[in-house]
Formats: structure tokens, sequence, C-alpha cells
């Protein structure tokens, strides 16, 4: 009795096992396809690659264009300058973007809220190089905030030319372009609490502060947590289309990223075994953080992100 | 004390009104002024005299663009990538999104598959393997190139297991008690119950579409295959770059005609407006999307 | 079921290194008699296409007036394989390259991407088909640049491209607003030469400031790009006309007393920019410089805060334009900057830019040879072409921009600038009928200079007029009046440390100089520092490089 009470809870559960595998399968199909069979370019890095010799013809060097690349006068600057970009970036981003998501959600007026968070999700739409004209007018030294900086007596400041300010105004107009649609997935996040401990809160005569504290920030928590394990895993890429159409010699000091320089390098000849190498360095930056952030999370929240 | 409590909470509210108007505000800055840009004379925009009001108002610009054939042929191209990439994305996201909600004990493969997708979103083999690849299974220039590579959204699928994650078991097993198939528990408990999340990566798979332009510089091999985004990049050119592969005097005037600027911005804006039409559509879900405490009830 | 599972694993396996192996085998055609009747030969190339170019209805790139004429003279069958815009398209070209697959006929870019094909083995040996069916006008063309032209195309002794030809410009003008030194009575050239010294500039700025012809907001008086400097020497928006004065050439490999010297690092190019970061100090140098982009600057020119701007001679063309759009009455007076001894120092341009190249496996490769041949020799001197074909004599009536050919490069005799110029003036003055006139171009400059001249000024006159009438007619005068001294550079091939450590030193360059001319770091001591990193940071060694390939 009991063994075959076993046997059928088996046979329902391989059954089961079988439906996930068919749901995996069709995925999975294209993730092989079109994920792992070009991942066997990442041996372009060990090689010097030279295209009509092909990937299985080149030249394998081990490991010199990493040598190479972490022997570039300047690398650690420049690694320095991506890392405090892109993190500035996130941190700020996503604060902003989760408290953006909180407070929209606080706006009773329904067509207001719709329409505000359909304006502040076009940013995200226009690239940089359009954007960056928008920056330069309104930042430059003749700009409007340097106008109103003249009129209430502060010294003009010259964001795009000092090497001070420039970081800071690159991660904050990205925040600025990144928040509304950022916070598009905080908001769905939002509504998923259960609108019935925000009530229990209430009546239990908690304010409004502690009720964001206590309920929304946690009923949000998973997916800050893999939102931040996520970001992480970009934490050598500062946003090459955003610097390079705002930045000037003045700033390579603190404004000169991985991407921007990697794009200068880019000499002929050079540039596929290269690019592959600072990629394969990028990806295993990312592996690690992300595999971090999983077991950090695991430990002190009992939850993981994967 | 309850007098002083609702002051409170009127300042509170008026703050969170003002905030939340002024960063809506700041956004509506450079869209006013791209638009701004696209109403005005050419001259007044060379010279960068346009703010937020157009100056010497004028439309020959969406004129310009009705007449473009290549701009309507690119922008219907967007349109059908982007329904094809919808549909195709939810298809493999979301079971697959699903079957990894499951613990190592009830699908023993899950880890397995897990790191998979995770392997796959931190490593690629770059931009030259995946190219030769498209090219040899015969995609070039065809709209499945700019669709199957990008078929299988890896984040979508652990944000979408996530939003699984946070509905109650007792429903999945209550229907599984019923004696429900997984394929049912798909369909008729967690699909209903995640439509916030659902619409969230929806979003996130149309605006990614039609948002991408390098892949249509890759795989597309003339100008009028391109989609919509494509061809906008294509608009910006670098004179000095003209310039140093020896352009003529001819040419240079053709490419920074004097009209050019005004014209990309209104390509500019119409390639946006689909993108402000969706988003309503998809904030219904998100804003008044099933509750889960309702469906506990 | 575990079979089937197992064949399809292998045959994954087998797809893996299918798919990645780029494809060696595609369609080729079987070579055909040259002699006598043949079928139509089919020609793939890969075109560098523009932006909004204006074709009749129904034309485009692939097909149009051009190419039809092409394909019926020669009796072939061209299709595009690949077509993009700028970069976009060098992006396709290294894809094709990846892909070890390019098409029949391509242009490229540069000659690193040359080398790179020919390294590759992927392009044809034109030495032989070129000597035999090259025309003698076509031949004539290359030879007047004296064999530079080809030399640079010629790798292991074989002529791997047909080269496209790039003349000398002459140096970065100063365009000066003619109207305001009316309206302000200053008079800098009393010889009328165009030759001015670097005083007179500082002196017009310091008058176009202080007396603001055009009542304008934040006036500048002399504005130059981020880069400030530049390898062309007509480079737009550039100081380069300042450091030729001073006997500087930035951004130049060149030869001195035996040895080779890259300009950027020399004395001179001190003072050049001692000169210019004491024009910041004044304030007469744009306060904004090193952040204000090409944009910003065409801006200050439109909007008339700023009446000097630095660039080729066809910058009124599509540059300043934009100041007669805002302003009609705007003229512009072409200036060049002399040295203490009242010379004009200029150096010569690479002869060569954009190449035709063949794919090595084509059947045909006399036919890059003669598409050559009948737009740079018989459409240039045969008009019975034009009549025979009158949809293509519309394109040039119209002006459908030259890209529209199969092959987008220019090929022009050495002199050809000056010649033209010569002939024009011809044209002008009644000297010559229009039908007489040679080049297409100019037919089409006579009458609307001519009109200008009658007080007709519309927008394409006014670009003509200062184009071809001012600007080369300066460069005329200058070459007439012997005051060009002309240096030339070394044009050397990328060398190993180059390919390592060229955009660190580039990036140390334009770091430094900025910093330089803002006053950031100290002229002497910056400027020692500099030349000290450079050389430590490869300088030195690439310097090294270049000599051992000079021997």
């Amino acid at each position: 009795m009991e063994g075959k009470k076993n046997n059928k809870r088996t046979a329902a559960k391989r059954r089961s096992e079988m439906s996930y595998h068919l749901m995996v399968f069709p995925g999975l199909f294209f993730l092989i396809l079109f994920s792992y069979i070009p991942m066997v370019g990442v041996i372009m890095a060990f090689q010097d690659f030279v295209p009509a010799k092909g990937l299985f013809g080149s030249e394998f060097v081990g490991l010199k264009h990493f040598i190479y690349m972490f022997q570039l006068p300047d690398i650690g600057k420049i690694i320095r300058n991506t890392v405090v970009i892109a993190l500035g970036k996130m941190i700020f981003g996503m604060v902003l973007a989760i408290a953006f998501a909180i407070l929209l959600n606080e706006i009773r007026i329904k067509f207001m809220k719709k329409t505000v968070q359909t304006i502040v999700y076009l940013p995200h739409f226009l690239s940089w190089v359009v954007l960056a004209s928008v920056v330069t007018n309104i930042f430059g030294l003749d700009g409007s905030v340097n106008q109103f900086f003249t009129a209430i007596g502060i010294d003009k400041i010259n964001f795009l030319g000092s090497s001070k300010v420039f970081p800071g105004l690159i991660i904050g107009t990205d925040v600025w372009k990144e928040f509304g649609y950022n916070s598009v997935v905080y908001l769905a996040a939002i509504t998923s609490i259960d609108p019935g401990l925000h009530e229990a809160a209430t009546m239990d005569g908690a304010s409004w502060w502690k009720r964001v504290w206590n309920v929304t920030i946690p009923g949000m928590l998973p997916i800050i947590l893999l939102m931040t394990a996520m970001n992480l895993t970009s934490i050598l890429s500062a946003g090459f289309d955003q610097i390079y159409n705002l930045y000037s010699p003045i700033v390579y000091e603190t404004g000169d990223v991985l991407d921007t320089y990697v794009y200068r390098i880019g000499l002929v000849g050079r540039q596929y075994s290269f690019g592959a190498a600072v990629g394969l360095c990028r990806s295993i930056v990312g592996m690690v953080l992300l595999l971090s952030a999983n077991a950090l999370t695991k430990k002190l929240t009992d939850q993981k992100i994967f | 004390m309850v007098e002083n409590r609702s002051f409170h909470s009127k300042v509170r509210t008026l703050i969170i009104y003002l905030i939340v108007l002024l960063l809506g505000f700041s956004c509506l800055l450079p869209l006013l002024n791209i638009l701004a840009i696209s109403f005005s004379g050419s001259a007044a925009v060379s010279a960068n005299r346009v703010g937020v009001l157009p100056v010497d108002f004028t439309l020959t610009a969406y004129d310009k663009i009705l007449s473009d054939g290549q701009f309507w042929h690119s922008f219907m191209l967007s349109v059908i990538r982007v329904i094809l990439a919808l549909v195709l994305n939810l298809a493999l996201t979301i079971p697959m999104a699903y079957a990894m909600t499951k613990s190592k004990k009830e699908f023993r493969a899950r880890n397995i598959y897990m790191n998979l997708l995770i392997f796959a979103m931190l490593f690629n083999g770059g931009m030259i393997p995946t190219y030769i690849l498209v090219r040899n299974l015969g995609l070039l220039n065809s709209i499945w190139s700019l669709v199957l590579p990008g078929a299988l959204p890896i984040f979508n699928v652990i944000m979408l297991m996530n939003f699984f994650l946070g509905i109650p078991k007792s429903l999945e097993e209550a229907a599984l008690i019923d004696g429900a198939s997984p394929f049912q528990v798909l369909i008729k408990i967690m699909v209903p119950c995640a439509k916030p999340s659902i619409a969230t990566v929806s979003l996130f798979s149309i605006v990614g579409s039609w948002n991408d332009f390098f892949s249509g510089l890759i795989y597309m091999q003339k100008v009028e295959n391109y989609p919509i985004m494509t061809y906008i990049q294509s608009l910006n050119v670098d004179i000095q770059e003209l310039l140093k592969s020896g352009a003529s005097s001819s040419t240079l005037e053709n490419v920074t005609e004097l009209s050019n600027r005004n014209l990309n911005a209104a390509k500019i804006v119409v390639a946006v407006v689909p993108l402000l039409m969706i988003y309503p559509i998809l904030q219904k879900y998100l804003i008044t999307g099933m509750v889960m405490g309702s469906v506990k009830e | 079921m575990r079979k089937g599972f197992l064949t399809k694993v292998t045959g994954v396996a087998v797809a893996v290194s299918l798919l990645l192996m780029g494809t060696a085998c595609s369609s080729q055609d079987t070579s055909s008699d040259a002699t006598g009747e043949r079928e139509a030969i089919h020609v793939s190339v890969g075109r560098q296409t523009l932006q909004n170019v204006t074709f009749p209805d129904g034309d485009n790139y692939e097909d149009n007036a051009y190419v039809r004429m092409t394909e019926k003279e020669l009796n072939i069958d061209i299709t595009d394989e690949f077509e993009a815009n700028g970069e976009d398209y060098d992006r396709q070209v290294s894809l094709a390259l990846s892909a070890g697959d390019i098409p029949d006929m391509m242009k490229i870019g540069s000659l690193d991407t040359l080398k790179e094909l020919y390294e590759n083995d992927l392009i044809a040996d034109l030495t032989q088909v070129y000597e035999e069916y090259a025309s003698d006008y076509l031949k004539s063309l290359y030879d007047s640049y004296d064999g530079r032209a080809l030399a640079n195309v010629t790798l292991d002794g074989k002529m791997m491209a047909l080269p496209g030809t790039n003349g000398d410009n002459g140096p970065s003008i100063a365009w000066i607003r003619r109207d305001w030194l009316e309206q302000i009575g200053l008079d800098i050239d009393e010889d009328q030469d165009g030759c001015i010294k670097i005083e007179d500039l500082e002196t017009v700025a310091k008058e176009f400031m202080s007396k603001n012809p055009a009542n304008a907001d934040n006036v500048v008086g002399i504005a130059f790009a981020p880069w400030l400097t530049s390898g062309d020497p007509d480079g737009t928006f550039s100081m380069n006309s300042i450091a030729y004065a001073l006997g500087a050439f930035p951004k130049t490999w060149m030869e001195k007393d035996g040895k080779v010297i890259y300009g950027s690092t020399t004395e001179e190019m001190k003072q050049a920019l001692s000169v210019v970061s004491g024009w910041f100090r004044e304030g007469i140098l744009d306060p904004q410089v090193g952040t204000r982009t090409w944009d910003d600057i065409t801006a200050l020119l439109a909007n008339g805060q700023c009446g000097i701007a630095f660039g080729t001679w066809h910058i009124p063309g599509w540059l300043l334009s934009n100041v007669y759009a805002l302003n009609d009455q705007a003229t512009f007076e072409p200036y060049v900057v002399e040295d203490a001894n009242g010379m004009i120092n200029c150096k010569h341009n690479d002869a060569t830019g954009g190449y035709i190249v063949v794919k090595k496996e084509f059947s045909n490769p006399e036919l890059a040879i003669q598409i050559a041949n009948l737009f740079y020799d018989t459409l240039v001197n045969d008009t019975s072409l034009l009549d025979k074909y009158p949809e293509v004599k519309d394109y040039v009536t119209n002006g459908v921009d030259g890209s529209s050919r199969p092959f987008n490069i220019e090929i022009n005799s050495y002199t050809s600038l000056l010649d033209d110029y010569t002939e024009m003036m011809k044209g002008i003055n009644n000297e010559l009928e229009l039908e007489e006139v040679s080049v297409l171009e100019t037919r089409t400059n006579i009458p609307a200079i001519q009109r200008y001249l009658e007080g007709d000024v519309d927008a394409d006159n006014w670009s003509r007029y200062h184009c071809r009438l001012k600007g080369v007619g300066l460069i005329q005068s200058v070459t007439e009046n012997n005051k060009f001294a002309w240096v030339t550079p070394i044009f050397p091939k990328t060398t190993t440390t180059m390919e390592t450590n060229w955009a660190n030193l580039e990036k140390l360059e334009e770091e430094a100089f900025i910093r330089i001319v803002t006053g950031d770091i100290d002229v002497e001591s910056g400027f020692e520092q500099f030349v000290t990193d450079w050389n430590a940071q490869g300088g030195a060694q690439i310097i090294k490089e270049i000599s051992e390939q000079l021997q």
C-alpha cells in the first residue's frame, strides 16, 4: 500500500517533470543556437584572430591580449573611472526609480498618474546623440543652469569641461534619463503587494513613512535584490553612447572609461581578439559579482535571486 | 491630534505631488525641445535658437516625412518585428520562467537549466561569431535575423520567475490537488495572477525590439531593409569622418543640407509615437493588475 | 528515443562546426571568353552610400542612371551585396571580411583595411589588368602624383587596389566676415594678396568683439574644435594655420635633418600653443574651448557671435551656408596666415583616399579598370556619352550625388583644382564658351558665379562664388606668387608599437594641448612634460620603427 502510493506519486512527479522539461525546451533551443554556439568565439581572445583563417585556423597566443590590456598605460585610472561612474549610476538610479515608484503610487488622480508615468518613461527612447545637445544647452557655460547661477550670484561651473564635476554630470543625466523606465518594474512589484498588509498596518496606527518602510519596501525587496544583482554584472560598462557624446580631452582624467578607451584603440587587425579579451574580462567580473550577490542574498534574507 | 495628523498628511501629499510633477516636467523638456525643432525653420535650428517653442513655425519636415517611402517602410518593418518578437518572447519566456520556479525536488534538472541561463546571460561570443551564424543560417536581410537571436531574453525569464515566486504557493497547490497538470496551472493560475509582471516583460520586449538599432546595422545589408531605429541612427552623419575620408564638397553639401536637422527631429518624434501609444495600454495592467489579496480571499 | 537524441547531439556538433566555419564557398561565375559576344557578367559590389540623396523617382543606389549606363556599356549586371552609410559601411566591410566572403568589387576606406585584406589573401592583384586595360588618360591622372598614388596601393610589388586620389587643398583658411570688416572700416590686408599675419587675426578678433557688429550676446573672438589640431592640413575649426605659420606641423610625421620627427612634439608647436593660450587668457579665444562641439561653433557663426572660421576652401558650400541662411547680407573673405618671412607653410596630403578592391576569385578583374575608364575618362572627356544617355545627363545637371556611381571614389589629376579654376575664370570672363568647358561641375559654376557678380545673391550662387572664386582663387594666387612653402610629410604604415600605444599617445597629446591652451597647466613645463611622457610611453619607439620602415 505504502509502496504503491509512493510509486503513484513518483509517476505523477515524473509526468510533471516531463512537462517542465517541455516548458524549457523551446527556449533552450534558442539559447543553445544563439548563445552557446557563438560562444565558441570566446577563443578569439586567446588567438591572433585572422578572419580569413577563421576561428579554427588562427594562431593561439595564450594570454597575450590580457597581458597587453593590463599593461596599457592608464588602465588603472580607466577602470577606476568606469567603476565610479557605473556604481554611481546604479546606486542613484535605483534609489530614484524606487522612490519615484513609491511616490507615484501615492498619486490618487488617475489621469495625472498615468500622464506622468508616460512622460517620465519618454527620455529612455531618445538616444544620447540627440540628448547630448540638450544636455550641453542646459549645462554649458551659457546654459540655463549657469544663467541661473549668475542670477543668484554663484560662480559659473563648466560642467562639461571640469574633471571634478564631469562624472557627476554623467551620473546625474543618466539617472534622470532612465529612472522613469526603470521604475516600471518597481511599480509592478508594488502592485503585487497584498493591500491587506497596508490595511493592517494602518489599523495599527502606522504612519505613512512606517508603512513604506515596513510594508512597501519589504514587499519590493525580492525585485530590488534582483535588480541590484543584475546591475552589478555591468559594473565595467559605464555607458558608451552617453560618454562618447559628452566627453572631451579636458575631462579624460575622470571621464575616459573602458568602452571609450577601447573604441579609440580600435585599430584594424587587433580589434577582434582584443575586443574579445576585454569582453571576457567583463563577463568574468560580472559572474563573480552576480554569484557573490546571490550567495549574500541567500545568507541574509534566505531568499535567492535565481 | 486627528486634525494635526490630517494636516501632516495633506502637506505630505502636496509635497509628493510637487515632486512627481517636477520630475515629470523635467522629462518633458527634451521632448518638447525635439518637438519644437521639428516644427521650426531650419535656419533657426542651425543657429541653436530653438528652445521649447518652435521658431519660424513650419510643417515642411512632416510634409517631407509623409512622402518618404523609406521611412514608412522601415516603420512597418519595425511594427512587424515588434509583434513577432513579442509573441516569440512571451511564448518562450513564460513557460521557462514557470519551470524555473520549481524546486530542485520537483524538477531535478532545474539547477542545470538555471546555470545554463545565467552563464549565457554573462558570457557571449561577441558580434562576429553571431554574425557568421546568422549569415550561415541564411537569415541576413530577413526580418528573422532581428527576431530570432533575441528570442529568449534571459533577464526577463529571471524577472518573471521572481514574480511567479511571489504568487502564493497555496493557489498552485490547490489546483494540483484538483488534478490540474503543470500546463493547466501555468495557464489558468500563474498567467492571470502575474498579469502586471507579464505586462512588464511585454513592455521590455516591445521597447527593446523597437529601440534596438544595432542588429539592423549588422544583419541588414541594405538601407531599405533597416528597421526604423536603425534608419534613424543612420541619419547621424559624422562630418569629421566624411572629411577624413575625402568626401567631395558636393557630397558634404548634400549631407549637411540645412533642412536635415529639423527633418531628423521630426523623424524621431514620429518614431517615438508608437511607444507613447503602447504604454497606456499596458499601463492598465501595470496599475490595476490582478491583486493578490483578492485572489486569496 | 535515446538513439534519436544521440543523433541529434552529433547533429548539433556537426552543425556547430559548419555554422561557424565561415563560408568559403559562394557562387562564382564561370569565366567567359573576353572576346566577342558573351553573356552579361554578374558583378556584386559593396557600396558606401549617403543618407538623404535625392534620386529621380524609382531610382536608388542599386538601380540608377549611372549603374544602367555601366551595365549597358560593359555588358555586365551589377547587384549590390551590401550598402551602408559612413562608418556603418566600414562595419559591413569588416563583417564580410570576418566571414571571409567579400563582394566581387567594393570600396574600402583605409590602407589598413587594404593591408588586412591583402594579408588575408582575399583580393586580386590588379597590376596586369591595370597595365593592359587602363586608358592612357586614367594612367596620366595617377601619374600626375609622381607615383605616390600607386605606390600607396602597391604591396610586395603588386597593385592591390584602384585608389581614389586626394589632391592638395591648401591650408586651413581663415574665413572672415567681410561685411563686418567693411562695417567697422578695418583693413587688415593692404596689399590685397590674401595673406595676413597672426597679429592681424588678433586685431580682427578684438575689433569684432568690441564693436560687435551683429549685436549678438556672448561674443566670441575665435573658436576652435576640442581637438584643436588636425592631421589634415585644412582641418576645419582647427588651429593648424596658426601652428603652420609658426613652423609647427601637428599630427604630422616628417623628416628633419635626416631624422624622423613628430610635429606635435616640436619646439614650434610649443610656441603655437603659447600663442593660443595667450588668446585664451586675453579672452580672444572662446572661453568654452574644449567643450564647444562642431555644431556649437557653427551656431556661434550663424548667430553672429563669431566672425572668424577656419576651414578648407569649400566650407562656404556646406558650413558657412548656415550663416547665409540666417543673414543673406553676410559675406566672407578668405585669408591665409603667413609666417615671419611672409611665406605660407603647408603640407602635402597623402595622395590617396578611398580604394576599390576586387575579390581574388572574381573572373574578370579587368572590369574594375573598365568601370574606372568609363567614369574618370570617357564620361569626362567624351561628351557624346552624355548624348547617348540623356538620363545620365539629367543626373549631372540635377546634381545627383556622385556616390550613386558604382565606385564611390574620386580620381582627379593632382592639379585639377587649379586647372578647373583657370578654366572657370576663362568662362566667367567670356573667353570660353560654356559648351567648350571640359569639367561638368565648372559648367554649373560659371553661370552661378556670373549671376552672383550681377547681384543675384541666392544661396547656391553665394556658396559657389565663395568656394570657387574666393576660396580656390586664394589658393591660386598664393601659388602664382610662389608664396607656398610645401612640406612633404611621411605617411608611415602602422607599426607594432603604434598598434598598441597610439590611442594612448593621442590621448596624451589631446589632453596636454587643451590643458595648456586653457591655462590648466603651464606652457613651458606642461609641454616639456608632455614631450617626455610622449617619448617614454612609446613615441620614441615608434619613431625608431618608422625610421626602419624608411630604410
